[in-house]
């Protein structure tokens, strides 16, 4: 009897965790020997260390035939950690002091947060990854490494609006259709602050990163208009909401735009006309990591135009390689959310560091819209 | 028992790992709720109040009153229900009485984020529910219940019923039923006995029931998250969105102080009304 209850608890504490925070690595890494190794010139074949390699990353960002396809072809075993978020990934690096992990997915802005708290990201070689040349130079030189010393693009992606023409009632172009009554109760939207204030702002005329307060005051106020066409918010998996007749019309993100119309071709997508947000999600290898030859080798062989070509056709994201282009499936070049006009993209718009103050007060609003 | 002056060897791995775990963290999060966040990432070295007085914010103390109100339904209902579950149950002969307990307790073997997962598929608009009023002839539009306050009090009660059930269980079942046979042959009805004496003597259940299911109601933000669809704030989600996306570690640490008092609060609640040292049928 009490047994029963105590384990009830349990239970329901543990699934509390998981829901909370993940559950973490799938592998944990080695990394106890977090070694100064000489910038060695190796070939990026032969790397002169030991055959391991310690990636953190969210989960299911690299292909498995990919993973395999590098083990075979070089010997070296991958050994994935997970994290769900940048700031945890950030608050495990720094408790492991930027080693144990040698390649690292990091987004945009926590590049730039990592930088700014310097010693943390390693200098890429370029010697030993001559493939970057095959990088789109449309996604380099961003904000957070305007130089490209620490980065490779790996997941660029820009939200889009994805409506189903059958049940939504009105043509939508731009952000400012969402507001319009008609939509009462029947838009998905990503569940962030900066995302959607965002949006907000740019309907105003500003942008993604204002940071004057009485600017946000008002988009506060046109934001709270907002929340009776709001059926629901959230961060995974949106496309289902609008497939399964949720709702008509939704705000998300680029792979999940694709994998919608990829379910239903009759769906619309609509880049917006007032702008489009943007994000990268960056390869980068740790200020420590005890095995940088072998993290070079690895982002020489993403790189390559036949695996960048698999990657970005697997896990969803828009291509940064150019050499690539040409291996690019049909059925995801003809996806309309992978079609991102070339000027659109030049434009698109960060969402960049704004310090803790101001994130604080994005959240506020987006605390005051929720409870609406 | 005997006492032997070695046995505190025994004693000691739990008492290691009681401080390791629960005590250690503990002191982190009250003196991080004191801390000043830094501009960057992380925090300062400078002491303050000011995550306290932030939460006197209208906002935050909204999110409080809104939590308290869900939970506060929340309970209600699991007693409605629960009380005459366990009720009844405990009455059952002892076989039926063991295939129903492990019909209570089964479902939470399955992690209880599968099982709202269920209850989105259950309730949406072309889910199960809808299709199969329809299909009765008894709605002609589906109900739009998923990402309503309603859903979210459909998984509150689901989820926290078996806490309410089983300390009622326990203390119906251990009742002394001459004490409501003495009152039947005293001239008391059947309905008069129920509330003067069983429900009295069930009440440690009931209360015990009641903080089971009222603590944990206030922090389960992923309900509120997936069956709300994000639009209902509750002191839950408001912690976990200033530790993952505000980066607002101090306050998220102070909220969640707090929220440690508040349920300490309703504990000695429960120890003054009931004079209990412990949650019936719990410890």
């Amino acid at each position: 009897m009490k047994k029963a209850l105590s384990l009830l608890l349990a239970a329901l504490l543990s699934s509390m965790a998981l829901a909370g925070c993940g559950t973490g690595g799938t592998a944990a890494p080695s990394g106890s020997e977090a070694a100064s190794s000489p910038a060695s010139s190796a070939a990026p074949a032969e790397t002169g260390e030991e055959k391991q390699l310690n990636i953190f990353t969210w989960d299911g960002y690299f292909p498995q035939d990919v993973q395999d396809a590098f083990t075979a072809q070089t010997g070296i075993q991958l050994n994935f950690s997970n994290f769900e978020t940048n700031e945890e990934m950030l608050t495990k690096l720094q408790a492991a002091n930027a080693g144990d992990y040698d390649v690292i997915v990091v987004s945009d802005y926590m590049v730039e947060i990592m930088n700014k708290l310097g010693g943390l990201l390693k200098e890429i070689d370029k010697s030993q990854v001559p493939n970057y040349e095959n990088l789109d130079p449309a996604y380099l030189s961003k904000f957070y490494d305007p130089e490209n010393l620490y980065t490779v693009p790996y997941g660029p992606g820009a939200p889009l609006i994805v409506y189903d023409p059958a049940t939504c009632p009105v043509e939508i172009k731009g952000y400012a259709d969402l507001w319009n009554p008609a939509l009462q109760d029947s838009l998905v939207l990503i569940d962030s602050s900066r995302v959607i204030v965002g949006i907000t702002l740019k309907t105003m005329g500003s942008g993604f990163n204002e940071t004057d307060l009485s600017v946000l005051e008002q988009a506060k106020a046109k934001l709270m208009e907002l929340k009776p066409n709001v059926r629901t918010l959230s961060v995974n998996n949106l496309q289902d909401v609008i497939l399964s007749g949720e709702a008509s019309a939704g705000f998300m993100f680029t792979s999940q735009v694709a994998m919608a119309l990829d379910a239903n071709p009759d769906l619309k997508v609509v880049y917006p006309e007032e702008g489009l947000g943007f994000g990268i999600d960056c390869l980068t290898v740790a200020a420590n990591a005890p095995h940088p030859n072998n993290a070079f080798a690895f982002l020489n062989f993403l790189l390559e135009p036949e695996t960048a070509a698999s990657v970005s056709s697997q896990i969803y994201y828009l291509c940064p390689n150019t050499a690539a282009q040409e291996f690019l499936p049909e059925a995801y070049q003809n996806n309309a959310a992978f079609a991102t006009p070339s000027e659109m993209l030049a434009e698109a718009e960060f969402v960049e560091d704004v310090g803790t103050e101001l994130a604080a007060e994005y959240e506020k609003i987006w605390t005051e819209f929720k409870q609406q | 028992m005997k006492r032997r002056s070695k046995a505190w060897i025994l004693v000691a791995p739990l008492y290691l790992v009681t401080i390791v775990l629960v005590f250690l963290p503990l002191i982190y999060i009250v003196a991080l709720s004191f801390l000043k966040k830094d501009v960057l990432w992380g925090v300062t070295n400078e002491w303050t109040l000011g995550n306290y007085r932030q939460m006197l914010d209208p906002v935050y103390l909204k999110t409080f009153v809104d939590s308290l109100k869900l939970a506060f339904a929340t309970t209600v209902i699991t007693t409605l229900l629960g009380y005459p579950f366990g009720y009844f149950m405990a009455k059952l002969p002892p076989r039926w009485r063991n295939l129903c307990m492990l019909l209570v307790v089964v479902p939470f073997w399955t992690n209880a984020l599968i099982r709202i997962y269920g209850w989105m598929i259950l309730l949406r608009a072309k889910g199960v529910l809808n299709t199969a009023l329809m299909a009765l002839g008894i709605l002609s539009q589906p109900m739009k219940i998923l990402y309503t306050y309603s859903a979210v009090l459909i998984g509150m009660v689901y989820s926290l019923l078996p806490f309410m059930i089983l300390p009622v269980y326990n203390s119906v079942e251990k009742m002394d039923w001459s004490l409501v046979e003495a009152s039947r042959d005293l001239g008391a009805t059947a309905i008069e006995a129920f509330f003067t004496v069983t429900l009295k003597l069930t009440l440690p259940g009931v209360l015990s029931g009641f903080v089971l299911v009222f603590v944990p109601s206030i922090g389960l933000f992923f309900i509120s998250d997936l069956l709300g669809g994000g639009k209902i704030m509750l002191v839950g989600n408001l912690i976990k969105n200033q530790l993952l996306q505000a980066r607002d570690w101090p306050f998220g640490a102070a909220l969640s102080v707090v929220m440690m008092l508040l349920t300490l609060l309703i504990i000695l609640l429960y120890r003054k009304i009931t004079g209990a040292k412990d949650l019936e049928g719990f410890f």
